[in-house]
């Protein structure tokens, strides 16, 4: 479904994914591993489009994504939760999850069908759809986050660092949400950026990063040994 | 001596200046806020706004119409002005600087501001310009002895308010609303998201750029149009931008009367002080609330 093919891309004259290759299919969880720095922000920025690959190819589906503008990237169904939640914090919680949906005008069904996973997946969502998000707590965001990148992405969604600052109880909570919405919908593909392996031990199989160089490492259980 | 009529004088040119100047200051830090971009030439389009509606309103006169049509003209000067001007601009040349250094987006809106400032004075000379229909119309009203316009005390105010009412509901209960708050917000996050960033920018400049011109339209019922006015109005318009804090709306009415009201009582009492008294008045007010009157409400970040 998704597929990178020796891709790399530069900041500033800086290469920050090297020569990647990486293959995603329907359905799968894939854990993306890495160390501060390593380059896992850039490589799901990369596929969001917010980085232009200067050699490579990217493709969904069949589509190339590389020369498809940022902001196509919800109509194929692709979902992203930032490392930072950027949620609106002038929007109430509700209004933050509806509005891919809003952008994309889909219709009242299918938006009110995907808010129902979602809430679904994340009930604790449903009792404070009204609040402001700029009141949210941190952890309380990430949830939002999670089911906003759910709202758009119905086939492929990338989390950044999703655990990150979240107590541990929080942590487990957000675990159970993402294996709950495995058993609620089987052909979402998930790619979860993560620099601890412990916490992804969910997932199918994964893939390291080190200075921009993805590699595959079969099974997130496997123990990694950093060169 | 001060006499209470000069006080109530210049408050009530204040008050009409001011909403002038807020129309100009709120365009701009709607463009800044979507656009990131320092827009000099923001002024030009307030100057261009009312010499349009000024031509319009002779034009009206001279074919014998009936002079309401004064006030349907200045809408359309308006949207003519931000559309075919705003819109030429951020087509031609803004979209190519977008995210370069301040320094360069502020030498290529300078250079728009000079361009645009010599086609005006190309289109319509130097002499001063002024229509008296949309005045005449309302005729005056007598306020502690002294005759006071209505079209400045009433209808320049009252479409100020207008225009502040309406721009918070859009922004914060429509589609389109929303889309310009989430990419002020955060552009990147609203890509994610299926925004269209492209066309934002291009709607959000034509919509400063309007109601930037609509306040000049008021102007040409108000004041006689001379040269410089677009310069004069940017100016004010930054400080009124900065007092309030980029990005509020209320703060920007709020900053704009008040230095709309500071200016016009400087012009009566102490004119050699009135053009220092905008920037006095936003120099105390940045160095209690550095961040402007109205400090943005930021999402806690994890
Ligand atoms: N805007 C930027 N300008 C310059 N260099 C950058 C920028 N963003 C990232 N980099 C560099 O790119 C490399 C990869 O950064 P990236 O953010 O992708 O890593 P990461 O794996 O997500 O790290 P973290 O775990 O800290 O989030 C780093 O060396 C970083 O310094
Ligand atoms: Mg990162």
């Amino acid at each position: 479904m998704l597929r990178l093919e020796r891709v790399s891309a530069e900041i500033e004259g800086v290469v920050v994914v090297r020569d990647a290759s990486l293959d995603i299919a329907s359905g799968a969880t894939v854990a993306l591993i890495g160390r501060n720095g390593a380059g896992k922000t850039s490589l799901q920025r990369l596929i969001m489009g917010a980085l232009k690959p200067r050699s490579g190819r990217l493709s969904f589906d069949g589509h190339d994504l590389a020369g498809m503008p940022a902001h196509r990237r919800p109509f194929l169904g692709i979902g992203y939760a930032p490392e930072d939640r950027r949620l609106y914090g002038s929007f109430t919680l509700e209004e933050n999850l509806r509005f891919p949906g809003e952008v994309m005008r889909l219709s009242a069904a299918e938006l009110s069908r995907r808010l129902d996973l979602v809430y679904a997946v994340l009930p604790e969502l449903r009792d404070m759809r009204e609040r402001l998000a700029a009141g949210l707590s941190g952890g309380q965001g990430k949830m939002v986050a999670l089911g906003r990148a759910l709202v758009a992405g119905t086939r492929l969604i990338l989390l950044d660092e999703p655990f990150q600052g979240l107590a541990p109880v929080l942590a487990q909570r957000y675990g159970a949400a993402l294996r709950g919405l495995r058993q609620a919908d089987r052909d979402i593909a998930l790619l979860i950026a993560e620099s601890n392996p412990a916490l992804l031990s969910f997932a199918d199989e994964s893939y390291l990063i080190e200075r921009g160089e993805v590699s595959r490492h079969g099974t997130p259980r496997a123990p990694i040994s950093w060169a | 001596m001060i006499s209470i009529q000069t006080v109530l004088l210049a408050a009530l040119d204040g008050l009409s200046y001011g909403a002038q100047v807020f129309m100009v200051a709120v365009g701009l830090s709607l463009i800044f806020g979507v656009l990131r971009i320092v827009n000099v030439a923001h002024g030009s389009f307030y100057a261009i706004g009312a010499y349009v509606a000024a031509s319009f309103g002779l034009f009206i006169a001279a074919a014998g119409w009936s002079p309401w049509l004064t006030y349907p003209a200045m809408a359309l000067s308006a949207c003519l002005v931000g559309i075919v001007v705003g819109g030429t601009l951020e087509v031609a040349l803004l979209r190519r600087i977008y995210g370069k250094e301040q320094v360069l987006q502020l030498l290529v809106t300078f250079a728009v501001f000079m361009i645009l400032e010599d086609m005006q004075k190309a289109v319509w000379g130097v002499r001063p310009y002024f229509i008296d229909a949309p005045l005449g119309l309302l005729g005056t009203v007598n306020i502690l002895g002294i005759n006071y316009s209505i079209y400045q005390l009433v209808v320049v105010p009252l479409f100020a308010v207008v225009m502040l009412v309406s721009l918070r509901y859009v922004l914060r209960h429509t589609r389109l609303g929303r889309i310009v708050t989430a990419v002020t917000d955060d552009r990147e996050a609203a890509a994610a998201m299926g925004v269209d960033a492209t066309r934002v920018y291009l709607l959000t400049f034509m919509i400063g750029a309007s109601i930037a011109a609509f306040g000049g339209a008021l102007a040409s019922g108000a004041t006689s149009l001379v040269p410089g006015m677009g310069a004069g109005m940017t100016i004010l318009s930054f400080a009124v931008a900065a007092t309030a804090g980029l990005g509020r709306i209320e703060g920007a009415a709020v900053a704009a009367l008040m230095i709309g009201l500071g200016r016009s009582l400087a012009v009566y009492m102490a004119p050699e002080f009135d053009v220092l008294v905008p920037y006095l008045i936003m120099f105390l007010v940045l160095l209690f609330k550095p961040q402007g009157l109205f400090s943005v409400q930021q999402t806690r970040k994890v």
